[in-house]
C-alpha cells in the first residue's frame, strides 16, 4: 500500500524530464482551451481555489463544477521534490497574459499524492490566513512597473536582453549613485569609510603581509578578513599601474582627486559585477526554477535595484555586496545539492567580512540538519568532508599568518582586529535592542563591558535558537521518515546530491539568526541591517504582490534605508535616499499609502510611514534642542527598532510554520494515516487510464501501451468515471508511474 | 490633378479621422476639443513608470559634471532678477551674457522669482561662479520640471496615433534621449523644454491645427533662435497647406489670421526693446559674426571632412613635395591641433560664410520644393528634419548640440519604414556619440556610454523588429554590410578614445595630477564652447601633438556617419512618390 504513495519518488527524476516535455504540451493544450472558454472569472474565488487543497476535501473535488470548467492546476510534475516552488507562488503569474497554463497555476494536487517529504511551499502559502484577503484582488493592483518592462520587453520579442539591460540599467543607477558624495568625503583628518577602504590598498600595496593588520592602527588600520586585505591588494596594484599618487604610501592619505574617486567607485562596481550579480542571476535560475521567465526577472529587478544596498556600497562607499554575493552563492549551491562548494563560497564571504558570522548558526544547523538527515553514513561522510574542505578554505585564506610563512601568534592580529570586543555596545545609534533599549535603561552605567558582552552573546544565542532547532529537528524528523521508509523499501535513500527538503528552511532560519545578531549582539553598526535584508530580499523577490512576505518585505526594506537615514544624510546622500527609495518602490509596484486590504500589516506600515514622514518634515523645521542633539536619531531607532524585532518574530513563526508544512506533526504521525485516502483517491484515477490514454494518442502523443492498464479496481473507490474525465489530465504521467507499480503489485 | 488629390486625402491610413475628414472651418470645434484634452490627466501606468525612473536618475545626476553653460544660465537669473529690462541686453558684468531672444530672458525671470526665496545669492549679479548645493539642486529641478512640456506633448503624441505602440516606443525613445540626458541633465541646458515647444508644434500640425502650429513654433523662435533652422519649412508647410487652398489660391482670411499671430508673439517679445529702441544690441547679441567655420571641436558635418581632407592632403603635399598644391603657411598651424579661432585651409581654398550661406540655401530649395509638392505632414516632418540637416551639414560655425535638431524630428519617422528605421538609427548612433566628447570627466564617461547602451538596446531593437526587410539586391547588401560594418566601429573608437589619454598619461607621469585637476576649465559662450577641448587638456595633462587626435577622429567617425545618413535621408525624400502615399 505504502508503495504506491512513494512510488513518485522512486521514478528517476531523467525519466521525467523525457516524459514531462509531452505531457506538459499536452496538458496545457487542453486546459488553456477549457480555461479561456469558462472558467477565467472563476479562478478568482478563493473557494474554488482552495477547495481541492486539502486532503479531506478530496470528495469535493470531484464535484460537478469542475467538470464543466476544470481548474487549471499545476503539473503534479512541477510538485516535484525537484522544484523549489516554496518561495511562494502567485495565484496566476501576474506577468503572463496568457491563460493558465498548467506551469502557472497554483497547485492543488491532493496532499497525500505528493512524496510526502517533498511537500512544497506553494501548498503551505494556501494555508496561510493572511493570504485570503489577497486572492481575489484584481490583476491590476498587482501590476508593478516592474513587470510592466519584464512584460514589454517579451512582447516585443526580447526577452533574451531583459537580464543583459536590466543588469546594465542597474550598473548605471549604482555609478550615478557614486556620482555624489561619499562616506567622510571632505572631513580631515579621520575621512570616512571611503579612506579606510583606500587606505587598505595603499598599506597592503607597500608593506609585507605581517604589517597589514598592525600598521599604524589609529589611521584606519586594517580590521576585516584577509580576503578583503588581497581585494584591497588587487584595486592597490591596479591603482598603482594607473596613478601610483592614488596609492602612494601615507603621501596619499585623504586624496579627493575625481579620478581617484572614479577609480574608487569602479573598483566597487566590477566587484559588485562579478560577484554580486552572477550570485542573484543565479539565484532567479536556481531558487525559481520552476517559475516563468517572466516571474525570474521581476525577482532578478526586486533584487538588483535594493536601495539599501545601493547607498551603502554606491553612495556611503562599501564592498558589501562581495559578501552578500558570497553567500548567495553558497545558498545557490546548496539549493542544486554542491554543498562543498557552498561551503567553499561561504566560507570566502566570511574571510570577506566578518559580518556574514551572522549568517553562520543558520548554514551551520543546515548543513548539520542535512547531515543528520543522510543518516549515519552518508551524513557522517559529508559532515567529513564538509568540515575538511571548511578549515582548508580558512587554511587557504590565513595561510600568509600561518607557519611556516610567519610566527604563530602572527595569526593574533588579524583575529583581534576583527572581532574588536574592546569597543563599545552600540556605536552611533543603531536601530537595535541595546540601543533603543538605553532610552530607559541605560545599560552602559549599570553594567561592565564583560558582562555586556556575555548578555548580548546570551540574548543573541537565544534569538538564532529558534532558526537552528527548527533545522535540526527538521533534519532529525526527515531522517526518521526516511528510515521508517526503508524498512518497507530498502532503495531510495536520500543521496547527498540531491537537495533534499530542509531548503525551504534555510532562508527563514537565516533571517533568523541574522536578525537576532542584528537585535541583540554586541557592536553593531546601522550599515549592518544589509545582512538580514538580504534573506528576506530573496524572500520577498519570490513573493507574489500584496501577500503577507511581500508586505512585509517592502516594509522592512524601507524601514531599513529610513533607519540608515543619519548615516546617509551625514555622508550627504538625501538625493540618492529618494530617488532610489521611490525608484524601487515603484519598481516591486508598491504604494505605501494603498490601503487595499484591511490586514494588520497594512495599519502597521501606514502608521510607521506616517512616523518617517513626520519625523522627516520635523527635522527639516526644527533644529533639536540643545539638551538632546540626538534627539532625531532616537526617535529615527525607536521608529524603526519594533519593526525589526517584528520581522525576528515572523521569522520565527514562519520557521515554524514551514516546518511543520514539510513534515507534518512528527514521523509517527504521517506514514500509515496518510496512505489510506491516497490510495483512495489513486483507484479512480487508475480507472481513468483508458480515457487519458485515448486523449494521448488523439493527439499524436505516444503514451504508454494500453496492455498495461488492465487493472482490477474496486467498485467502491470509484465515484463517477465519467465525472473525472477531465481531471485526468494532469495525471498522465503520474498513473504512468502507478500502473507499473500497481501492475507489480496487485495482480491483474 | 494629382497635387490636388494628394492634398486632399494625404495619408488617408495614418491620419487620425477626424482630421482628415473636416478640413477646414469644419475642424474647429474639434480643435477646442483638443485643447480641453491637452489639460486632461489621463496617463498609462507605463508612462508614470517611464517619469518616476527618468526622474529618479536625473536626480541622481545633480552632483554630476556641468559645463560653464550653468553659470551662464545662473548669470542670466541674475540679470534678469536684479536689473531693469533695459539693462538686460547691455549688461556685462559676466563674460556670459546674456545671448538669447527676449522669451527666454522672461523665462530666466520667472525662474529668478522663486529662486530668490531659495537663496537670494543665487540671483546676485556680483556673486560670479556661485556653486553652492543651493543653486545645483534648484537649477537642476528648473530643468526636469520644465521638461515636463516636453512629456506631456510626448505622451499626446501616443493618442490618435496609428500605432500607439509604435508611437509609445519613439514618445519614450524621445523622451529619453540620451543626448538631452547628455545636454540638459548634466552638461546643463534647457533643450527638453525647447523641444516639447517644437514637438507640441509638429503635434498640432499633425492634429490639422496648423494656426496652433504656426503660433507655437513663432513662441519656439523667440525661445532660442537656433530653431531659425528650422523655420523655412515651417514657412512653406503653413503657406502651402494653410494659407493657400489645394488649388493654390490665397485664403486672405487664414493667411492673415497667421501672419497676425506670427506678429502678435514676436510683438509680445521684441516689443519692449523696439520701444526701447535696444533692437540692434540684441540682434547683435544674438548673431555674433565673428566666429570661425568650424568649432573647436570640429561638429561632425560636411566640413569637418573637408577639414580632414585638408589635413591628408597636407600631409601628402609635404611628403612628396608637390608643388601642384600651393600650401597656405597660415593653414599649416591653424587647424592641426583643433584649437579655437578661424579656421584656415592648408590646401583646399578657404571657405567664407557667404558660402556656407549659399549651400545651405540651395539644398533647403530642393527640400522646400519637394515639399511644396508634397504638403502632408509627414512630408513636413522629413523636410524640417532635412532643413535641420542641411544647416547642421553645411552651416558656418556649428555646435555639435545642434544635432538634436535633426535627431528629435527624425525620431519621429524612425518606425516609417526599414530604409527610414536605418536612417535613424545611423543618424542617431553618430550624432549621440558626436555628443560624448561634451562630457569628457572620468565618472560621466561611463553614465553617457551606458546609458545611450541602454538607450540604444531599448529604441532600435523593438522597433526594427517592427519594420524590418531583408535587402533584396547586391548594391542594398553591400551597403548594410558596410552599415553594420561602420556602427561595430563605434565600439572599436570608444574604446580607443577611452584607452588614449590613459596611455598618454601614464607616459606623461602622473607628478602632475594636482595642476591637471586644479587647472580651471574655460568655455566659450553658450553655443560655443570648447569645453572638448580644454578636457583633453585636463585629462592628458602634458601637451602632446597627439592630444586632440581622439576628439578629431570621433568628429571624423561621426562626420562620416552624418553625412551619409543625410544622404539617405535626402534620397528617400525626394524619391517618396507624389501621389499622397507615403512608400
Amino acid at each position: 500500500m505504502d508503495e504506491l504513495n512513494t512510488a513518485f519518488s522512486a521514478e528517476g527524476s531523467t525519466a521525467r524530464r523525457r516524459t514531462h516535455a509531452r505531457n506538459r504540451s499536452f496538458v496545457s493544450q487542453n486546459s488553456s482551451q477549457s480555461v479561456t472558454q469558462h472558467t477565467r472569472p472563476r479562478l478568482k474565488t478563493p473557494s474554488l481555489r482552495h477547495r481541492t487543497s486539502t486532503p479531506d476535501s478530496l470528495r469535493s473535488t470531484f464535484s460537478q463544477s469542475d467538470i464543466i470548467s476544470p481548474i487549471p492546476r499545476r503539473h503534479h510534475h512541477l510538485q516535484a521534490h525537484e522544484s523549489r516552488l516554496w518561495l511562494d507562488t502567485p495565484p496566476l503569474s501576474p506577468t503572463s497574459t496568457r491563460a493558465g497554463s498548467p506551469g502557472s497555476t497554483r497547485g492543488v494536487t491532493p496532499l497525500s499524492l505528493r512524496p510526502r517529504h517533498t511537500l512544497s511551499f506553494s501548498s503551505i502559502a494556501e494555508h496561510d490566513p493572511s493570504r485570503s484577503h489577497h486572492v481575489a484582488h484584481d490583476k491590476k493592483s498587482e501590476d508593478s512597473m516592474a513587470r510592466r518592462w519584464v512584460r514589454w520587453m517579451h512582447k516585443h520579442g526580447i526577452k533574451n536582453y531583459v537580464i543583459p539591460a536590466a543588469v546594465l540599467g542597474a550598473a548605471l543607477i549604482k555609478w550615478c549613485i557614486g556620482l555624489g558624495s561619499y562616506s567622510g568625503q571632505g572631513t580631515p583628518p579621520m575621512y570616512g569609510d571611503y579612506e579606510a577602504q583606500r587606505h587598505w590598498m595603499e598599506l597592503t600595496l607597500h608593506l609585507p603581509v605581517k604589517q597589514w593588520y598592525s600598521y599604524d592602527l589609529e589611521y584606519w588600520g586594517l580590521d576585516y578578513p584577509p580576503l578583503t586585505a588581497y581585494v584591497s591588494w588587487l584595486c592597490g596594484v591596479i591603482g598603482n599601474w594607473i596613478n601610483p599618487a592614488w596609492v602612494a604610501l601615507d603621501k596619499s592619505r585623504g586624496i579627493e582627486s575625481p579620478e581617484s574617486k572614479a577609480f574608487m567607485r569602479t573598483t566597487v562596481l566590477a566587484f559588485d559585477t562579478l560577484v554580486y550579480i552572477p550570485a542573484i542571476v543565479l539565484f532567479t535560475r536556481v531558487w525559481q526554477e520552476s517559475r516563468s521567465t517572466r516571474t525570474q526577472h521581476v525577482a532578478l529587478l526586486t533584487l538588483l535595484f535594493q536601495p539599501a544596498l545601493l547607498l551603502i556600497d554606491f553612495g556611503h562607499f562599501q564592498y558589501n555586496s562581495v559578501m552578500l554575493g558570497f553567500t548567495l552563492l553558497a545558498l545557490n549551491f546548496f539549493a542544486s545539492g554542491q554543498d562543498l562548494l557552498g561551503a567553499v563560497c561561504f566560507s570566502l564571504g566570511l574571510g570577506f567580512k566578518q559580518m556574514a558570522l551572522y549568517y553562520a548558526p543558520a548554514i551551520g544547523s543546515y548543513l548539520v540538519a542535512k547531515c543528520i538527515y543522510l543518516g549515519p553514513q552518508k551524513g557522517r561522510s559529508l559532515f567529513i568532508r564538509l568540515a575538511l574542505v571548511t578549515i582548508l578554505t580558512f587554511l587557504l585564506l590565513f595561510l600568509p599568518f600561518l607557519p611556516p610563512l610567519a610566527p604563530l601568534s602572527a595569526i593574533l592580529d588579524p583575529i583581534a582586529r576583527i572581532f574588536p570586543f574592546a569597543r563599545g555596545l552600540f556605536e552611533d545609534k543603531v536601530a537595535n535592542f541595546w540601543c533603543a533599549s538605553n532610552v530607559v535603561f541605560k545599560w552602559k552605567v549599570w553594567l561592565s563591558r564583560p558582562q555586556l558582552v556575555k548578555m548580548s552573546a546570551i540574548l543573541t544565542a537565544v534569538g538564532f535558537f529558534p532558526g537552528v532547532v527548527t533545522l535540526l529537528y527538521g533534519g532529525w524528523k526527515h531522517r526518521m521518515l526516511s528510515e521508517a521508509d526503508d524498512k518497507s523499501r530498502a532503495k531510495d535513500s536520500p543521496s547527498s546530491s540531491t537537495p533534499e527538503p530542509l531548503l525551504p528552511l534555510l532562508p527563514y532560519a537565516l533571517l533568523n539568526s541574522s536578525m537576532s545578531f542584528f537585535l541583540f549582539s554586541f557592536q553593531v553598526h546601522e550599515k549592518t541591517i544589509l545582512v538580514p535584508l538580504l534573506p528576506l530580499t530573496f524572500l520577498l523577490s519570490g513573493s507574489s504582490s500584496g501577500s503577507e512576505t511581500f508586505e512585509l518585505g517592502v516594509l522592512v526594506n524601507n524601514v531599513a534605508v529610513f533607519s540608515m537615514w543619519p548615516l546617509l544624510k551625514r555622508d550627504g546622500l538625501a538625493i540618492p535616499y529618494i530617488a532610489t527609495l521611490v525608484l524601487w518602490n515603484r519598481l516591486v509596484g508598491y504604494n505605501p499609502l494603498r490601503l487595499n486590504s484591511q490586514s494588520f500589516l497594512r495599519y502597521l506600515s501606514l502608521a510607521i510611514y506616517t512616523a518617517m514622514v513626520s519625523l522627516h518634515i520635523l527635522e527639516l523645521l526644527i533644529s533639536p534642542p540643545a539638551r538632546f542633539p540626538d534627539l532625531f536619531p532616537v526617535l529615527n531607532v525607536l521608529i524603526s527598532t519594533p519593526i525589526f524585532a517584528l520581522t525576528w518574530l515572523w521569522s520565527i513563526k514562519r520557521g515554524v510554520e514551514v516546518s511543520w508544512a514539510l513534515g507534518g506533526l512528527g514521523p509517527s504521525s504521517t506514514p500509515a494515516k496518510s496512505s489510506q485516502p491516497a490510495l483512495s483517491t489513486l483507484r479512480p484515477m487508475l480507472a481513468e487510464r483508458k480515457p487519458t490514454l485515448d486523449r494521448l494518442t488523439v493527439n499524436g502523443l505516444d503514451g504508454v501501451p494500453e496492455e498495461n492498464f488492465n487493472l482490477t479496481l474496486d467498485k467502491d473507490f470509484i465515484p463517477n468515471a465519467r465525472q473525472l474525465k477531465t481531471r485526468s489530465l494532469g495525471f498522465a504521467r503520474g498513473a504512468k508511474v502507478l500502473q507499473r507499480t500497481a501492475s507489480a503489485e496487485l495482480p491483474g | 490633378m494629382n497635387e490636388t488629390h494628394s492634398l486632399l486625402e494625404p495619408f488617408p491610413q495614418k491620419e487620425p479621422i477626424p482630421a482628415s475628414k473636416q478640413e477646414g472651418e469644419a475642424a474647429e470645434p474639434v480643435r477646442i476639443f483638443r485643447w480641453r484634452t491637452l489639460l486632461q490627466l489621463d496617463v498609462a501606468s507605463a508612462d508614470w513608470d517611464i517619469l518616476v525612473l527618468s526622474t529618479c536618475l536625473k536626480l541622481l545626476l545633480f552632483p554630476a559634471y556641468r559645463s560653464t553653460d550653468f553659470e551662464v544660465h545662473r548669470n542670466w537669473l541674475a540679470i534678469t532678477h536684479s536689473l531693469p529690462i533695459s539693462r538686460w541686453y547691455y549688461d556685462t558684468t559676466s563674460e556670459w551674457t546674456l545671448d538669447y531672444p527676449p522669451f527666454f530672458a522672461y523665462f530666466e525671470k520667472l525662474l529668478s522669482i522663486p529662486a530668490y526665496f531659495i537663496d537670494s545669492k543665487i540671483v546676485d549679479l556680483q556673486n560670479l561662479n556661485y556653486d553652492a548645493w543651493s543653486v545645483v539642486v534648484y537649477q537642476r529641478i528648473t530643468v526636469i520640471v520644465t521638461e515636463l512640456v516636453l512629456a506631456i506633448v510626448l505622451q499626446r503624441f501616443i493618442r490618435e496615433a496609428a500605432d500607439p505602440s509604435v508611437q509609445r516606443i519613439i514618445s519614450v525613445s524621445l523622451f529619453l534621449h540620451p543626448g538631452l540626458l547628455i545636454v540638459d541633465h548634466i552638461h546643463f541646458q534647457y533643450n527638453g523644454f525647447m523641444f516639447g515647444i517644437l514637438l507640441w508644434s509638429i503635434l498640432m500640425a499633425r492634429n490639422g491645427n496648423k494656426l496652433a502650429s504656426g503660433f507655437l513654433f513663432a513662441i519656439l523662435l523667440n525661445f532660442k533662435h537656433i530653431y531659425m533652422y528650422l523655420a523655412p519649412a515651417y514657412f512653406v508647410y503653413l503657406l502651402r497647406s494653410f494659407c493657400l487652398s489645394p488649388t493654390g489660391a490665397l485664403q486672405p482670411t487664414k493667411f492673415l489670421s497667421l501672419a497676425n499671430a506670427v506678429i502678435i508673439v514676436f510683438l509680445a517679445s521684441l516689443g519692449p526693446f523696439i520701444l526701447m529702441g535696444q533692437l540692434p544690441q540684441l540682434l547683435s547679441r544674438l548673431f555674433p559674426f565673428t566666429r570661425g567655420l568650424n568649432h573647436a571641436y570640429w561638429a561632425p558635418n560636411a566640413w569637418a571632412l573637408v577639414t580632414a581632407a585638408d589635413r591628408v592632403l597636407l600631409k601628402v603635399a609635404q611628403r612628396f613635395g608637390i608643388e601642384v598644391l600651393a600650401i597656405n603657411e597660415a593653414g599649416v598651424a591653424s587647424t592641426s591641433r583643433g584649437l579655437v579661432g578661424d579656421t584656415v585651409f592648408a590646401v583646399i581654398p578657404n571657405v567664407k560664410p557667404i558660402h556656407t550661406f549659399i549651400i545651405t540655401i540651395v539644398f533647403q530649395a530642393i527640400f522646400l520644393t519637394k515639399l511644396w509638392r508634397l504638403p502632408s505632414y509627414k512630408s513636413f516632418v522629413t523636410a524640417l528634419t532635412l532643413c535641420g540637416y542641411t544647416s547642421f551639414m553645411f552651416g558656418w560655425h556649428v555646435h555639435e548640440k545642434a544635432i538634436l535638431l535633426v535627431l528629435v524630428p527624425l525620431s519621429l519617422l524612425a518606425a516609417e519604414n526599414n530604409a527610414f528605421f536605418r536612417t535613424f538609427m545611423i543618424a542617431s548612433v553618430a550624432g549621440i556619440f558626436s555628443l560624448f566628447p561634451l562630457l569628457f570627466t572620468p565618472a560621466e564617461t561611463l553614465v553617457k556610454i551606458v546609458y545611450s547602451i541602454l538607450w540604444a538596446l531599448l529604441v532600435f531593437e523593438p522597433l526594427q523588429r517592427k519594420v524590418y526587410e531583408f535587402p533584396t539586391s547586391l548594391p542594398f547588401v553591400i551597403i548594410d554590410v558596410l552599415e553594420k560594418v561602420y556602427l561595430a566601429g563605434f565600439v572599436v573608437l570608444q574604446i580607443f578614445v577611452t584607452l588614449f589619454p590613459l596611455f598618454t598619461q601614464r607616459s606623461a607621469v602622473s607628478t602632475t595630477y594636482a595642476d591637471t585637476v586644479n587647472k580651471t576649465v574655460h568655455c566659450g559662450t553658450d553655443g560655443a564652447s570648447p569645453c572638448g577641448v580644454v578636457g583633453a587638456d585636463v585629462t592628458s595633462g602634458s601637451a602632446s601633438g597627439l592630444e586632440f587626435l581622439p576628439l578629431m577622429l570621433t568628429s571624423i567617425y561621426c562626420a562620416v556617419g552624418l553625412v551619409w545618413a543625410f544622404i539617405r535621408l535626402s534620397v528617400l525624400y525626394l524619391k517618396q512618390s507624389e501621389d499622397g502615399i507615403w512608400t
